[in-house]
């Protein structure tokens, strides 16, 4: 019976994990892009995100400058596409428009929000401040969440206390074990029923599902109450309240951060994590409640040893919660200073004192109460003392979780190739980049200051030098495109190998900011080919377009970097083109301009080119040329 | 034949003046403003953190050829230079001895980093405001000194100010501890009196 209830188990975490990506569905690419400058106005918006939105409380609204909808308010889940919304437009004129999203996680129902634009032959609209990406979670699920966390440890905490630790001695103490379990259910039904509540009519299925299930576990833990002591034994009740503490343990983990990143071992550490909190605070609790009563008047000797007993319980979880809540920390944190200045770094400090607290007090009892009761020496007082103080830390422990896990976490799926994070002087700096592909790049910087993004930087420079060749250094200026938010787009990481680029940061009245990144670029096989290498000895050629995806009478730039046989830029050479394709383009010199462009930079600049497949061939004074295709779309 | 000599005197003295300089004047911003060019950088490039170094000016005017050197600007241009975003330092302008249309004005950078020469005033009537920012194709950054010290490493006095103040950030620390030991100290000598007094 209990090989076939740990099989449903098994497959139910499998088939739940099936829909998870991201507990926070964020922005990872769209089409029109993001800042993208349009000659012809587009049919459809589509948004991808880092996990799949529940459709119905998701939104994606396409906004002209004077802040009218303009899309057809038919947003839908692509199915060719994953992750994806879409959203029809009608026929809209040459301008500016603004694609302001809402996104609610199926997995735990938390919203995410954001703004991009796109222009037709205009200029980019600015993108008003739409407040946190992530707004804070209301008191009703922090209450929610707090509750059924304290449900989910009284049951499981008071099962294992009363099936290993001690046994109900007396009908006082049996009385005692099912009001905790009243307390117990009915925590895990309210809490569930609040999250219910919060979310509202827009709640996903999946977390609808689990919600229900917790909520059972509650409602079956109260009924076996009823259950006459002929049909359900006191043993069997308590393997059986276990089992649903266990299983509403479950559920929690399920639409945690750890479900939400898709991988089976953080879901494993993460219900490790939640068991082993459970079977520590419940335990305090139940020794509390339960067993202190009837001890408080038996012979030390024999409290002395349940202490032991539960102090090597409480030994083991609290390593286990020690060694998966640092994995944890480790995994969804980006830097230490998360830890104080972030939300979820913030409740995670707090936990982690309140465990802290718990720990000395757990300590105190196992090292020097209990003993001294072993061996009659002293009173029960003070260890009655630091298991209410256990207890009191217990409430404020499940307050900081309920607070973390409606957070969200620092290290969040983006869809950035490359984003990393450094701290200057108080100021946190994130680099993020659209590809780590030669060529055009898009640079976002996003600057914050504790909690707050820093508007307004009188500059943000990002300079670019090369560590294997001299390529020079260049300079791209970022123009602040949201609150905190800096992005400049450019092609100065043109060459494959590893580039430096400092990220420097001038505020009002302080020394500049900078931070130092590495970041590798390349263009690894099977991924789309944005850069063509053309051989043509001696010489290599690094040909890319700007932009990547030329339309028809658009004005274009193709870039050609030329190395020799060390990687070297060759300098001082004459770089011509012809084209073939749908239509006649006379032939073009490149122009070289080492002193904006970089050394071995070359660049042809053309009005625009007709639509269809274009062969050009590129030729070096004094080598041979070789063949670059472009595909212009119309 | 001496007007000759004279001749390839000056050709030579031209020629060696402008590979002498050019290297100075590449890593300077030139920058049209009207018909006068300006040649702005640091006066000792590159430009090392800590040592006395100088706004270098040069001003011509393109309208006649050659270039004339535009003098007298030290009364009518003032320069201030900032590091960063911090207020700004108010230099002053001097002419430079023996070199018509060059002017400095002395500072010593205390800070690594991006600098900004800021010039205003009148150059022969018209008026000016133009902000020259160290930088990739501009002029060059203040940089630090630590590759090139040999043998021995010596702190910057920014750097020796950081372990002053970490110092006594580690004797404040203590003093709080001190502090708090005591308090502690005392409560736990009074507690002890009054359970033994208690148990007497």
């Amino acid at each position: 019976m209990r090989g076939v209830l740990a099989a449903l188990v098994a497959a139910s975490v499998l088939i739940l994990m099936g829909g998870a990506a991201a507990a926070h569905a964020n922005y990872v690419k769209s089409n029109p892009a993001s800042d993208a400058r349009l000659t012809k106005p587009p049919t459809e918006v589509r948004v991808t995100f880092s996990e799949t939105p529940d459709a119905r409380g998701s939104d994606v609204a396409v906004l002209d400058v004077n802040s009218n909808r303009v899309d057809k308010h038919d947003v839908t889940l692509v199915s060719d596409e994953p992750n994806t919304l879409r959203v029809s437009l009608g026929a809209i004129g040459d301008g500016g428009y603004l694609v302001s999203w809402t996104t609610v996680s199926a997995v735990d129902g938390h919203e995410t929000k954001g703004a991009f634009a796109f222009a037709i032959n205009a200029p980019l609209p600015a993108i008003k401040d739409i407040g946190p990406s992530a707004p804070p979670p209301s008191a009703l699920e922090i209450a929610g969440r707090a509750l059924s966390y304290a449900g989910m440890a009284l049951l499981t905490g008071l099962a294992f206390f009363t099936m290993f630790i001690r046994v109900p001695a007396d009908d006082a103490e049996t009385r005692r074990e099912r009001r905790l379990v009243i307390v117990g259910g009915a925590a895990l039904v309210a809490g569930s029923a609040l999250l219910v509540l919060n979310q509202g009519t827009n709640i996903p299925g999946r977390l609808l599902l689990l919600l229900a299930l917790r909520a059972f576990a509650g409602v079956a833990a109260l009924l076996s109450l009823a259950a006459p002591p002929r049909f359900l034994p006191a043993d069997a009740r308590r393997e059986g309240i276990a089992f649903l503490g266990l299983a509403a343990g479950l559920t929690a983990t399920l639409v945690s951060h750890a479900a939400a990143s898709g991988d089976l071992g953080s879901v494993a550490v993460d219900y490790l994590h939640v068991t082993a909190v459970s079977i520590w605070l419940g335990g305090v609790v139940a020794f509390a409640y339960v067993a202190m009563p009837s001890a408080r008047n038996a012979d030390p000797r024999q409290l002395g040893a349940t202490i032991w007993r539960f102090s090597l319980t409480a030994l083991v979880a609290v390593a286990v919660i020690i060694s998966t809540g640092t994995w944890a920390a480790f995994d969804r944190l980006v830097l230490i200073e998360d830890l104080v200045e972030t939300p979820y770094g913030i409740a995670l400090l707090a936990k982690i004192v309140l465990l802290g607290g718990l720990l000395a007090l757990g300590a105190l009892n196992l090292l020097v109460w209990g003993p001294r009761m072993r061996r009659g020496l002293t009173s029960s007082a003070q260890f009655w003392r630091g298991v209410i103080g256990e207890t009191a830390l217990f409430a404020g422990v499940l307050v900081a979780a309920a607070f973390l896990t409606s957070f969200a976490p620092p290290a969040q799926a983006n869809g950035a190739a490359f984003d990393e994070t450094k701290h200057s002087s108080g100021i946190r700096i994130e680099l993020l980049t659209a590809t780590t592909l030669p060529g055009r790049n898009r640079f976002v910087v996003r600057v914050q200051q504790g909690l707050a993004p820093i508007s307004g930087a009188q500059k943000v420079a990002l300079r670019f030098t090369m560590v294997e060749h001299d390529m020079g250094e260049q300079e791209l200026v970022a123009t602040e495109r949201a609150p905190g938010e800096y992005v400049a787009e450019g092609s100065p990481t043109a060459m494959l190998g590893t580039w430096k680029v400092q990220v420097i940061v001038r505020l009002a009245g302080r020394p500049d900011n900078s931070a130092l990144f590495t970041v590798p670029v390349s263009q690894p096989a099977g991924q789309e080919a944005t850069t063509k290498i053309i051989a043509i000895p001696p010489y290599q050629l690094i040909v890319f377009s700007e932009p990547f995806q030329p339309q028809a009478g658009a004005p274009l730039t193709i870039n050609v970097v030329v190395v020799d046989s060390k990687g070297d830029p060759v300098t001082g050479k004459k770089v011509h083109a012809t084209f073939n394709g749908p239509s006649t383009a006379p032939p073009l010199d490149a122009i070289e301009n080492t002193a904006e462009l970089g050394p071995g930079r070359y660049r042809f600049t053309l009005p625009g080119l007709e639509a269809g497949s274009w062969k050009i061939t590129i030729g070096v004074s004094d080598a041979g040329s070789g063949v670059y295709d472009l595909e212009v779309s119309r | 034949m001496t007007r000759f000599i004279s001749l390839v005197v000056a050709a030579l003295v031209v020629v060696s003046s402008l590979i002498i300089y050019g290297g100075t004047a590449a890593a300077h911003e030139r920058r049209m403003v009207g018909p006068y060019q300006f040649v702005v950088g640091w006066l000792n490039e590159p430009a090392y953190v800590g040592l006395m170094n100088s706004l270098d000016l040069r001003v011509t005017d393109t309208r006649v050829t050659p270039a004339k050197a535009v003098e007298g600007l030290e009364k009518t241009v003032t320069a201030d230079v900032q590091s960063g975003g911090l207020a700004p330092l108010s230099l002053t302008v001097t002419a430079r001895f023996g070199t018509a249309g060059a002017y400095n004005g002395y500072v010593m950078p205390t800070a690594t980093g991006t600098y900004i020469f800021h010039l205003k005033g009148k150059v022969e009537g018209l008026d000016i405001d133009e902000k020259f920012e160290s930088g990739p194709g501009r002029f060059g950054d203040i940089e630090a000194t630590t590759a090139l010290q040999y043998p021995n490493k010596v702190p910057t006095a920014n750097e020796i100010g950081a372990r002053l103040g970490d110092l006594q950030s580690g004797i404040d620390q203590t003093r709080l501890l001190s502090g708090a030991a005591v308090v502690i100290g005392v409560i736990a000598l009074g507690a002890a009196f009054a359970i033994s007094r208690r148990r007497a």
